[in-house]
């Protein structure tokens, strides 16, 4: 077939009617003839045999549900916080046992890695006196908390939870970015599960779908393996209802059967952390929180945060309070950092990374800049620090003035910067627009780490870019999610 | 295991939403029933009567006018969606939901789901569409959807203490409600000339409380039998009694007998209110006995503000 030619779906009946294979991306239900890959057909024959009208009522069925429970992300702009329910797509995505199982190992490997590297970072710095990462570009991020220096963290382990986010292109899988600060999205993956495995009951039987329910209580488990108590008291800190993942500590917290507090909720006693409740104090052991570094503690990080409690780092260090994840972890998922990691993963662990990198650009170095600035129009350029794909520009979908104005920023503040090849994001079909149609996916899995190992749910959040030829796959941008099936062999 | 003391003001503020979204649908089924066959001069102190039992002034001057002219689309639709009206079925339910998204960690699913689904509803109807069809039809479309929701959480909640906040703040609504009712049933019965203008009968009806009577009392319904019944009747989920000992009853089971001494301050106001209520009734001076209760009502309100949730911290010592 020749490079670039558009192929209909070898089995493009029914509801795939005008389904179109690129041989460009990956397309995770059909092969480069268009024919579904095997194991995908028993789900490509029973949605070929679904009239329109019965894929928009499952549609409208799986969206109701998340309209009446109220699955929402939050929206903030410069005037308000506006709450809108997450899109889901009714056609779920399928991973392979071989697939999953090369992915959950790469995953522990990186995770593994990170965790050595910040140990390290914070104590010897034998990587940074090694020359493995850049001395400058480790105790120049924002995220670097000196206040971690020479602090033994409970049971070694700063990262906790990870949601690292993996892209498929033609030449297999590898990772985007990883997310140590507060990763978030798995409530989702668990609320697509329920919608989906309630909607098409048989075919989920059918296809022998590991179970990803048990989250809550690995992460319960976890998150309690690192606490000194031996049945220690767990909490969630969340910045209160406006945050934009306000529904997902609520639902972690119900989930787990433990407090969800703000940080108007706590106060600090004799160097311990406590929640203030109806008839008095309770002591907090183990604090999951899902507040950035800079609000914790207005004491110790920004003094005017209101969204921490006085106090909380001083708990922390005096060995009172373990917080997950430690403080100081954004500085190995920086985007500067993230050219580093499969160093990192050979440094630390003496093996050869899993899953692969993207190539990436630092703009900090001058050829890296040079290069970004000739080809603007093939790269995606990102902050090192930004998050939830704001604040990046996509060269090929952008205007001439678009990337213009981008190049006078990069000139301005290169070290802000890095940017990546516009990749060919693997798809999947969606239900779009009353028919079946292919849309760019990634995928979130979780990574925990407690004191007896580390432990990943075969599944993540599959977020996917709903506008046709869109490659963000933000909720707060045009994206949704959909259901991840990972097979048994 | 005590609660935390935030989440407790959200499940009390959650039950007294709640609460008033029905007691406010009360009164609008009631008045909008009797659109149909009533005099002008009635509908307009039926009007005055449920804007004091809500407590807001009815206007003095021109603007009574208003009460006049059976505008009763305005008037309803005030108490239906009226934004700045903390008494108005929409703005309540919102404020509801936000309590509920609050506490969504320790509420289940299904009361969740009830309340959202309700909210929805109520919004995409529109006050407007809903008077075409049926001007009562949307009020009963809130009683019962506040009646599921309470019988999603009667059936689905664990009776700890975020369901004891929860109750309290319903029935301390609904006793300070009752009691601004009965009140103004008082006040405007006696000012328009007695009972032809706003019948005691309707009255019970609209306390739910009709059947009950005629079973356990007579057919015929007198002023002082009906406050009385309102008032003193243990059996009437809406009398003040039975509120006060649901009162009661819940603040024993947030401070268990031994837990607190001396007695915590609302525990206390609570007995003092229920013995007033179970030994002195209406009586004679009905409308100041009203006012006193709806006075202490609302000083309750403050008192389990002030012992579960907003308590000092300064020299308190760890639990």
């Amino acid at each position: 077939m020749r490079e670039g030619a558009r192929e209909p779906a070898a089995e493009a009946g029914g509801a795939f009617a005008g389904y179109e294979v690129e041989p460009r991306f990956y397309d995770n239900m059909f092969d480069e003839r268009g024919a579904p890959r095997e194991r995908f057909g028993a789900l490509h024959a029973a949605l070929s045999e679904l009239g329109a009208e019965d894929l928009e009522q499952l549609q409208e069925g799986v969206h109701r549900r998340f309209l009446h429970e109220g699955i929402t992300f939050t929206v903030l702009d410069a005037e308000e916080a506006t709450e809108r329910i997450i899109p889901i797509d009714c056609v779920p995505r399928l991973l392979t046992a071989d697939e999953w199982a090369h992915l959950e190992r790469g995953l522990k490997q990186r995770l593994a890695a990170l965790n050595l590297f910040l140990r390290d970072i914070y104590h010897e710095g034998r990587c940074l006196k090694d020359k493995v990462v850049p001395l400058d570009l480790v105790l120049g991020c924002p995220q670097y908390r000196v206040e971690m220096r020479g602090l033994e963290v409970p049971r070694g382990v700063y990262v906790a939870v990870c949601g690292t986010d993996v892209v498929r292109t033609r030449e297999g899988f590898a990772v985007l970015e990883d997310n140590l600060r507060v990763p978030s999205g798995v409530s989702y993956m668990l609320a697509c599960r329920g919608a989906i495995k309630s909607a098409l009951p048989r075919l989920y039987r059918a296809h022998r779908v590991r179970e990803v329910a048990d989250y809550a209580e690995l992460l319960y488990s976890t998150l309690a393996s690192l606490g000194r108590a031996e049945r220690p008291n767990v909490a969630i800190l969340t910045p209160g209802v406006y945050n934009a993942a306000y529904y997902e500590h609520a639902f972690l917290a119900g989930e787990m059967g433990v407090d969800i507090v703000e940080g108007s909720d706590l106060v600090m006693r004799d160097a311990a952390l406590y929640a203030r409740t109806t008839a008095g104090l309770r002591r907090i052991d183990v604090l999951y929180r899902r507040v950035d570094d800079d609000f914790l503690d207005p004491v110790t990080f920004r003094a005017d945060s209101l969204l921490g409690a006085a106090g909380t780092f001083h708990a922390y260090r005096a060995g009172n309070l373990v917080l997950a994840n430690a403080p100081g972890t954004g500085v190995a998922d920086d985007k500067g950092l993230y050219a580093y990691v499969p160093r990192i993963i050979r440094y630390f662990l003496d093996e050869e990374p899993i899953l692969a990198n993207v190539e990436t650009h630092l703009c900090r170095e001058p050829e890296g800049l040079a290069y970004t600035l000739e080809h603007l129009e093939e790269l995606v350029v990102k902050e090192v620090g930004g998050a939830g794909g704001y604040g990046m520009l996509v060269g090929p979908h952008a205007s001439a003035a678009e990337r213009e104005e981008y190049a006078a920023r990069l000139r301005a503040e290169p070290a802000n910067f890095i940017s990546q090849p516009a990749l060919d994001l693997s798809r999947a079909p969606c239900f779009v627009d009353g028919r079946i149609e292919p849309r760019h996916v990634d995928l979130r899995p979780f990574v925990l780490q407690g004191r007896d190992g580390q432990r990943v749910v075969p599944g993540g959040l599959c977020r996917v870019a709903l506008r046709r030829g869109s490659l963000v796959v933000n909720s707060s941008q045009g994206g949704g999610c959909k259901d991840l099936w990972v097979l048994e062999d | 295991m005590a609660m935390l003391a935030r989440v407790a003001a959200d499940f009390y503020w959650l039950g007294r939403c709640v609460e008033r979204i029905e007691q406010t649908a009360r009164l609008l089924e009631y008045q909008l029933a009797r659109l149909a066959d009533r005099p002008a001069e009635e509908l307009a102190v039926g009007w005055r009567a449920i804007y004091r039992a809500l407590g807001q002034a009815p206007p003095e001057g021109e603007e009574a006018e208003a009460f006049l002219i059976p505008d009763a689309y305005t008037l309803a639709g005030g108490l239906m969606e009226e934004g700045a009206n903390p008494d108005a079925v929409l703005p309540c339910w919102r404020q509801a939901r936000e309590n509920a998204r609050r506490v969504r960690a320790q509420l289940p699913l299904p009361a969740w789901t009830r309340l959202n689904q309700g909210y929805l509803w109520m919004r995409e109807a529109g006050f407007a569409a809903a008077w075409a069809e049926e001007p009562t039809a949307l009020a009963r479309g809130v009683i019962d959807r506040m009646r599921l929701f309470a019988g999603v959480v009667d059936a689905a909640m664990p009776r700890d203490d975020a369901w004891r906040f929860l109750e309290l703040g319903r029935f301390i609504e609904r006793a300070q409600h009752q009691a601004a009712r009965l009140g103004a049933w008082v006040e405007f019965a006696r000012e328009e000339g007695g009972g032809a203008v706003l019948s005691w009968a309707d009255l019970l009806h609209a306390c739910g409380a009709y059947e009950l009577y005629c079973r356990s009392r007579s057919m015929r319904v007198r002023r002082d039998d009906a406050l009385d019944f309102l008032t003193r009747n243990p059996e009437l989920p809406r009398s003040l009694r039975f509120s006060l000992q649901r009162i009661e009853e819940l603040l024993a089971g947030v401070d268990p007998l031994g837990a607190r001494y001396p007695l915590a301050p609302p525990h206390r106001m609570a007995l003092r209110l229920t013995a007033a209520v179970e030994m002195e009734g209406a009586a004679a001076e009905a409308e100041e006995f009203f006012r006193a209760t709806w006075s202490d009502a609302r000083a309750l309100h403050d008192l389990v503000m002030a012992a579960y949730v907003s308590r000092p911290l300064s020299g308190e010592a760890p639990a």
